[in-house]
């Protein structure tokens, strides 16, 4: 080149090497200093991300291996925004598939952020919808070769998760409780269990590289659980509390069943049910929580089914005997206030079989005051009155038992608490309770969980005893008493075949305003069986039965009709039989 | 015209020099589409460019440039009506298109009109060696350049227009544009962005915007790219994480990994110290087109060489200092390293047209 023109090529390649440098001292700004460190870090975090790993949720099965709630695969149905090509055909597909409301769902796939790439428009799809979906999605595509096709599901995403499936529909529910979406259990078993139902979750690093993939790790499923309740009976026995619902046109009710050698709760029916695959309506099938499940949950004043908790501490105590005497002459006074009978009639001489036969609460006052405060009180603690059970369903309520030097308690509620009024249980615990009786004095805590599955064993639930109340040889009695007593009572608790034990109680229902309503009851039985050798113990509840007031003709013979599904289906032979069989051997 | 072809002053080390840059460019292709099915044969293709490219610059070196000069009224008039029909098919489908399709092949007729600019101009600049520096002279080389450029502003391809622009200021002023005329350009060319910016296209306006004041608030995507290349590059430090180790580029956070952002990916699986390499690879094809320039003995010559050196210094230039954040985004790719098979040829071609410069340095030989 020539040479005037050599301070032409200086000067451009100084602007060269000027430049240069200056990408090079950026160079070494970025990748030589103290920040580079800092990058470094930022990067490496960009190496995988760390993410939570549910296990499948517990499996709940009856004693028998019924399934009563387990898993399936529901889908989340969403769009991945990018990948639309037509929203009104997106639109109006999801809706017609999923029942969603067409202009809702296109509203809301148009009006997001700009910034958003994925919007979930549907959850707990089931595998039908998404299969119908998914198949109208191949014929789309299948048409797409024409070039009229104008209809695209472009950018339908479907995630697959596990949610709570219910084989047994709506049997148990009251038990079993439900499970929200965001897998925590509320009521029954799923929420007294749900740490164990849930499982734990395991967190596990993702390396974001696909040639470092590793293979996640399998996280253990939950415990499954395996419940004391007979799905066959259970069954039996919510259709038999409906029906009696409908029968005696009682506003709600409670029937369980459980057996009194170890607590094992064979049946527990409690109305109303909730259909737990659509939980969400439990605001409209509930007014309370204690509605959900009567028998653990909802504290009454239980009537004349206490009085068998009398006669027990009083045999007990030694204040009488079964051939005791007792004139009822219809009215008897405590402190100064007048103790009637049910009928308002005076029953003469009666031993004490006749006072439970024919429910004088005249008789069962009279022997409380025999006792004293100190000793009564003391037997109906023993009883559990008082406090909750210990009974592994959540939520569970104990009754109130006032005492002397309580605030409220006034002499007379020794006389009435004797029948059952002006003291507060809930059938669990009656039934608790009554486990002495059934159970040579031994007293047995209820409870649901059979056993657990977990890591390939399974774990068996020992029975738990909750004291002794009484004496061997007063239960024995107490239980002839009563197996007599519900034979000459002609109130159809007894079935053929089989001696049973029992008593009816009928209460009043205290109204807010503090006295009680005369045409309102609550009717109870409570009844085991068979009385030699007991296996199952019933509790009756109907709660404001309107074609009779009385239990006699309402709960007495609801329980003969659970007593014979309940020796038929645990497969209890007649007496007979049984007396032969322990002849033999 | 192949006669007393004499290959005695062939650049050979040019051509190594190129050779070495479109290696490690196609090795770091392979890197960064490492694991994605959808590119996975681009590194092929690069090779294949490169190939078709050697045969190029043979054959382009192994005739005279003054031929090509010669047949430019053929040559401008056929890029002309190729822009002009990219500018109209561009119009009918969306927005911009910056490609014909070919088969399987994607060509970007800028790619080459950037190498025809260079030969009008190295053309326009001998034919006008002994007129004078006057403002007549320059309005001629501007027209002959706009003629082509104009279809490209319009696609819009802004870039591409600057380099041109660029391109056009670095042939001028090394053919003896006055000092005066210089600074006259300059202030009109201040003037023209403060004007002309507003006329940009929103997503230009944008990116010059983000660059100036970075907003705290940014959006994702707004920084996401500089920010994603400022961590690869900063991450690399010395000595790099090594080949196919890079994570920035490995799991994708790096855009365009293997086109505008490939000197990131270098920085980061090689380091300081091979960025460093890179870009004195660069710099040393960029001296050796220079030297070719010096050589020469006639102005049409010269001008070809500096244009070359020209365009692969800015696009280099223009291309780092936009992974090293000190310039807005603009989709320059790196000279011999980015993919792209169009970019690729076409800068081959003009070091074709260098050592065809370089080997008739000496008219008369005996």
């Amino acid at each position: 080149m020539r040479k005037a023109f050599a301070w032409r090529s200086f000067s451009l390649a100084s602007i060269f090497a000027m430049i240069g440098i200056v990408i090079v001292v950026q160079m070494a700004r970025i990748q030589l200093s103290t920040e580079a460190a800092e990058f470094r870090e930022e990067a490496d975090r960009y190496k995988g991300w760390v993410e939570n790993i549910y296990p499948a949720r517990g499996e709940i099965y009856d004693r028998n291996g019924n399934l009563l709630a387990g898993n399936h695969s529901v889908y989340e149905v969403g769009v991945t925004l990018d990948n639309i090509e037509n929203t009104q055909s997106v639109a109006s597909i999801l809706s017609s598939v999923l029942d969603l409301d067409y202009v809702d769902t296109l509203n809301a796939i148009n009006n997001v952020d700009d910034e958003q790439i994925y919007l979930s428009l549907m959850d707990y799809a089931s595998a039908e919808e998404v299969a119908e979906l998914q198949r109208i999605q191949g014929d789309i595509e299948d048409d797409s070769a024409s070039d009229e096709a104008y209809d695209s599901l472009a950018g339908v995403n479907f995630r697959e998760h596990l949610a709570r499936s219910y084989p047994e529909n709506t049997i148990a529910s009251n038990v079993i409780g439900f499970v929200n979406r965001s897998g925590r259990g509320y009521f029954g078993v799923e929420e007294k269990y749900n740490d164990l139902l849930a499982g734990v979750p395991v967190q596990v690093w993702i390396p974001a590289d696909p040639n470092r993939v590793e293979e996640i790790p399998q996280v253990p499923d939950g415990t499954t659980l395996i419940l004391t309740l007979d799905r066959e009976l259970q069954a039996r026995t919510e259709e038999i509390l409906d029906q009696s619902l409908y029968n005696y046109g009682a506003k709600a009710g409670t029937i369980a069943i459980m057996d009194p050698r170890n607590g094992e709760i064979l049946a527990m029916a409690s109305t109303p049910r909730l259909d737990l695959s659509n939980y969400s309506a439990y605001d409209q099938i509930f007014d309370n929580v204690s509605e959900y499940n009567r028998a653990i949950n909802m504290p009454y004043e239980p009537g004349s089914v206490m009085k068998i908790l009398t006669m027990a501490a009083a045999l007990d105590s030694g204040v009488v005997t079964p051939q005791t005497s007792y004139t009822d002459t219809g009215a008897y006074s405590v402190s100064g206030a007048t103790i009637r009978n049910w009928d308002r009639k005076s029953w003469g001489n009666q031993d004490m079989t006749g006072c439970l036969q024919h429910s004088l609460n005249i008789c069962l006052a009279w022997i409380a005051v025999e006792m004293g405060p100190d000793s009564f009180y003391d037997y109906m603690s023993e009883f559990g009155l008082g406090h909750p059970t210990g009974v592994d369903l959540s939520g569970e309520a104990g009754g109130r038992l006032k005492v002397p030097g309580d605030g409220d308690w006034y002499p007379i509620d020794l006389a009435t608490n004797s029948f059952g009024q002006g003291v507060t249980a809930t059938p669990i615990q009656m039934m608790m309770a009554a486990s002495a009786i059934a159970n040579d004095g031994e007293m047995v805590t209820p409870h649901i969980l059979y056993g657990m599955l977990r890591d390939g064993q399974q774990y068996d639930f020992p029975p738990q005893t909750a004291g002794t109340p009484i004496s061997k040889e007063t239960a024995n009695t107490l239980n002839e008493m009563l197996a007599n007593s519900i034979v000459g009572e002609d109130d159809g608790a007894t079935i053929s075949g089989y001696r049973l034990a029992g008593k009816t109680g009928t209460a009043q229902i205290p109204t807010e305003f503090g006295w009680y309503s005369s045409d309102e009851t609550n009717a109870s039985f409570i009844g085991w069986g068979p009385v030699d050798d007991p296996q199952f113990m019933i509790y009756v509840w109907l709660e404001r039965p309107t074609t009779s007031i009385w239990a006699s003709q309402t709960a007495a013979p609801v329980f003969a009709e659970i007593a014979e599904e309940t020796v038929r289906i645990l497969d209890i032979p007649p007496d007979i039989i049984r007396m032969q069989y322990a002849v033999e051997q | 015209m192949f006669k007393n072809i004499s290959w005695r002053h062939f650049d050979f080390w040019l051509l190594g020099a190129v050779v070495l840059a479109i290696a490690f460019g196609v090795a770091m292709i392979d890197s960064a589409v490492a694991g994605n099915a959808e590119l996975s044969d681009y590194p092929q293709r690069q090779a294949i460019f490169a190939a078709l490219g050697l045969v190029v610059i043979f054959l382009i070196a192994s005739i005279d440039y003054n031929y090509w000069l010669a047949l430019y009224r053929p040559i401008y008039l056929v890029m002309v009506v190729l822009l002009i029909f990219l500018f109209m098919s561009a119009r009918a489908v969306f927005g911009a298109a910056r490609w014909f399709r070919l088969g399987a092949i994607f060509i970007q007729p800028t790619e080459l009109a950037k190498l025809v600019v260079i030969l009008i101009l190295a053309r326009y600049f001998g034919q006008t060696e002994n007129d004078p520096r006057d403002i007549r002279w320059i309005i001629g080389s501007l027209l002959w350049t706009m003629g082509l450029t104009i279809w490209i502003l319009l696609q819009p391809n802004l870039s591409n227009v600057i380099v041109i622009i660029v391109i056009w200021g670095v042939m001028i002023w090394m053919n003896g544009l006055r000092l005066k005329h210089l600074l006259g350009f300059a202030a009109g060319g201040i003037g023209l962005v403060i004007v002309g910016f507003p006329f940009l296209q929103e997503y230009q306006q944008q990116r010059v915007l983000t660059f100036l004041f970075p907003d705290p608030n940014a959006t994702y995507g707004e920084t996401y790219n500089i920010e994603q290349a400022k961590i690869a590059i900063g991450s690399g430090e010395l000595l790099g994480k090594g080949y196919g180790q890079g994570t920035q580029v490995q799991l994708r956070f790096l855009k365009v990994r293997h086109t505008d952002f490939i000197f990131s990916g270098i920085s980061e699986e090689f380091g300081f110290i091979g960025a460093l390499i890179v870009i004195a690879t660069l710099a040393f094809i960029l001296w050796r087109c220079i030297r070719a320039a010096q050589l020469s003995q006639d102005a049409a010559g010269s001008s070809i060489a500096f244009g070359v050196a020209a365009l692969i210094f800015f696009q280099g230039a223009v291309n780092i200092a936009v992974n090293l954040n000190i310039i807005p985004v603009s989709g320059l790719p790196l000279p011999f390293i980015s993919y792209g098979g169009s970019g690729l040829v076409s800068l081959m071609l003009g070091i074709g047209l260098v050592e065809s410069v370089v080997m008739r340095h000496k008219t008369m030989e005996f």
